[in-house]
């Protein structure tokens, strides 16, 4: 009798960078997740244009700015969340994970990051565009209005990220799939989504409010961490139903 | 049985409660004053002259929309008061995967989803009648809003998962979610720049706590004998079910 | 955290029950299997085959008793276990848009294995699957996929290797070769597999157990088994079991 077993030294780090890079690799390959996620996001572009068609040509968008922007980045990344879960789910992957003496949260941030990295691509490459079409960025002062924008997508994507991936995993499993994560997703976005979408306003209008500006990315930043600990926490329950 | 029994009677001893608090907000309580209504010429009316101005003699006016309030709150209280209970089970569910909890957490939340649209049917009435629009954004009934779509994502979730355990653990975990979600809303209608006025404040005076306070306990007394007599519903049918599966053998 | 207890059984299952309300998909299972052994589970749909085989593999608790695998316990070492069984399902649990050695270098990487690439290579030459080594597992016939399955499976030499209709949807040339590699690693493992095959089933087992709504309602070595007998049996459970 063979008692040979594996010197396994156990290690998250490597398990997760492994999860991330699955992925990173298999988006690479099939650039299947960021074109469709792009692809919508434009046509949520088109769509605005036509909801703002008969505003007049001197409208100006600024005070809806914010607004547009997160709701495009919503759409796109519900999107982006349910196909991340349906490629573990199709082939029976998840299991596969699971069977790995894998520990239950490196499997969440694997996931998590993975689905941060793949929205926050989207946002560099729809933001700008945004920008641009609609004459959003008319007040901005140069380099620090971008960073400040940067700042809070960064934040509100976390948030996104990391609540999504929870609700997304669960969402799989059901039998309304994307129904039930838009169901699932918005109501619990809501006090992150005012917070950014304020917080975004606040440095887009002629004269950014900084104050402003920075409650409420420390109001999203508190959101993030109290949700995310939450996710973190109850991520295990669903992995094991 | 005897919980049974207990359960009616606090639904009965509730319900009169609630109609008792009903009658008391119109004959007893005190009518609270809000501005002033000019007439042309003096009458013989309860409410104090305040004064006179060009067009006639200014009464004050009774506020009578005021009277929702009794219900409003206690409405509003008794929701997240159930919600809180909902989520309370859901927890224990999780950390004992016992089915009976799962059930207590599902039936608190659907009383707590009743709560919850009674306040804001009364919430809007009461715009309606102070401010004559129909809807406001304003932070309560939008962290009300919230709550109701928070509850019917969780039945949603729940109908469509088949398998019974994991429906339970899912559930559990979207009710934790939303309850934690809830006062963050609150929280942030509150604190997001914006122009709307402060619709209210609770405009009660302390000395008519009276009629909300049996409104209140009224309500929740009701609430709880739902509660107790549809998990018993619950537990029976889960019986039902299980002779059913037997039989065909 | 209990330690492993030396055994000579591969399997130690107590009074396993996995219920939930009033609905059981298990009722107190014991029984022990030695190591070596091949199990094969046999019983109707719903007779709680898989949910056994999901609770051996750490992938659902017990709601009560207990169960252990390898001396380890399900629950309270279901980590340490998990690095010592295998599982290949009817479903690929494979990635179809990597390529072969990359989903194999993936689950290496999950298992922590030492010198990743050439474990990889060892392996896809024992399933003679090197020369496609690069490509994507989608352009794969099923017979391939289940190859690729078993590879990973392998990956860090688990002692239990636990088969879920591994046969389901193969085609007569691919079960030979799944019945070939099976055959390969035999000595020294033990495996424990449902089949709706019951020849096959037979064939390849040391012991039999059949399942019936949770409840075991026959179990025994393979030379105890008369064959006309245990179909009898099986038959009649099939039958009783199906509403």
């Amino acid at each position: 009798m063979t008692d040979v077993k594996q010197a396994a030294r156990i290690s998250g780090m490597r398990q997760f960078k492994a999860i991330l890079k699955k992925d990173i690799v298999m988006e690479l390959r099939t650039k299947e997740m960021l074109t469709s996620m792009g692809l919508y996001a434009l046509l949520v572009l088109l769509i605005y244009y036509i909801a703002l068609s008969q505003a007049g040509r001197g409208f100006d968008v600024t005070n809806i700015a914010g607004g547009l922007l997160w709701l495009a980045i919503v759409f796109t990344s519900l999107l982006g969340l349910n196909r991340s879960l349906v490629h573990e789910k199709d082939q029976g992957c998840l299991d596969a994970l699971l069977l790995a003496p894998v520990d239950r949260p490196v499997i969440f941030f694997g996931k998590a990051i993975g689905n941060l990295l793949f929205l926050l691509i989207v946002e560099v490459f729809v933001t700008p565009l945004f920008m641009i079409i609609f004459n959003a960025g008319k007040y901005a002062h140069g380099i620090s209005t971008w960073g400040f924008v940067g700042l809070v997508l960064v934040v509100g994507s976390i948030g996104i990220a990391g609540v999504g991936t929870l609700l997304a995993t669960m969402s799989v499993n059901t039998t309304g799939k994307d129904f039930v994560l838009a169901v699932l997703f918005i109501p619990i976005m809501f006090p992150l989504l005012l917070a950014v979408v304020a917080a975004t306003w606040a440095i887009l209008i002629a004269n950014p409010d900084m104050a402003v500006y920075w409650k409420m990315i420390a109001v999203a930043g508190g959101y993030d961490v109290i949700m995310l600990l939450a996710a973190y926490a109850l991520y295990e329950f669903v992995l094991g139903a | 049985m005897k919980q049974i029994r207990i359960a009616l009677w606090m639904g009965i001893v509730g319900g009169v409660m609630t109609t008792v608090a009903f009658l008391m907000s119109f004959f007893t309580a005190e009518v609270q004053l809000f501005g002033t209504v000019s007439l042309p010429q003096q009458i013989k009316t309860a409410y104090p002259l305040l004064g006179t101005d060009a067009t006639g003699f200014m009464y004050g006016r009774p506020w009578f929309s005021q009277k929702i309030f009794y219900f409003h709150v206690p409405f509003a209280e008794a929701s997240f008061l159930v919600f809180t209970v909902a989520a309370y089970f859901a927890v224990r569910f999780l950390m004992t995967k016992k089915k009976e909890y799962d059930t207590s957490s599902r039936v608190a939340m659907e009383v707590a989803l009743v709560f919850v649209v009674l306040t804001l049917i009364t919430g809007d009435l009461w715009t309606k009648a102070s401010w004559g629009v129909w809807w406001e954004w304003e932070p309560r009934l939008t962290t009300y809003f919230i709550m109701t779509l928070l509850m019917v994502a969780y039945f949603v979730l729940r109908n469509s998962l088949e398998d019974e355990e994991r429906r339970a653990v899912y559930a559990s975990v979207y009710g934790i979610m939303a309850w934690i979600t809830a006062p963050i809303s609150f929280f942030i209608t509150r604190v997001i720049p914006s122009d709307h006025p402060v619709v209210f404040k609770s405009g009660m005076a302390t000395s008519n706590l009276l009629p909300f306070i049996v409104a209140q306990l009224g309500m929740l007394m009701i609430g709880y004998a739902v509660y107790v007599i549809r998990v018993r519903e619950e537990a029976m049918r889960e019986r039902l079910d299980v002779i059913k599966d037997s039989l065909e053998g | 955290m209990a330690e492993p207890y030396q055994t000579d059984n591969a399997l130690e299952v107590r009074d396993l029950s996995r219920t939930f309300g009033a609905r059981k998909a298990l009722d107190k299972v014991s029984f022990d299997l030695p190591k070596g052994a091949f199990l094969s589970i046999f019983g109707p749909n719903g007779a709680g085959k898989t949910t056994l085989l999901k609770v051996l593999s750490t992938l659902t608790p017990p709601s009560k008793g207990s169960a252990r695998v390898m001396g380890l316990d399900v629950v309270e070492d279901a980590v340490k276990l998990r690095e010592r069984i295998g599982f290949i399902s009817h479903n690929p649990l494979l990635y179809p848009d990597l390529t072969a050695e990359e989903n194999l270098e993936f689950f290496a990487d999950l298992y922590c294995i030492d010198d990743p690439k050439a474990r990889v290579k060892e392996l896809l030459t024992a399933v003679e699957l090197d020369h496609r080594r690069l490509d994507a597992v989608r352009t794969f016939s099923r017979g391939m996929i289940q190859r690729l399955s078993i590879a990973r499976s392998l990956l860090h030499k688990p002692d239990v290797i636990f088969l879920d209709e591994p046969y389901s949807g193969l085609d007569p040339h691919a079960m030979d070769i799944l019945d070939s590699l099976v055959a390969a690693v035999r000595a020294e493992h033990t495996f424990v597999m449902i089949s709706h095959d019951l020849q096959k089933g037979l064939e390849l087992c040391s012991h039999a157990l059949i399942l019936a709504k949770g409840k075991i309602v026959l179990l025994d070595e393979r030379e105890a088994i008369d064959p006309d007998a245990f179909a009898a049996t099986y038959r009649a459970t099939v039958g009783l079991g199906v509403s």
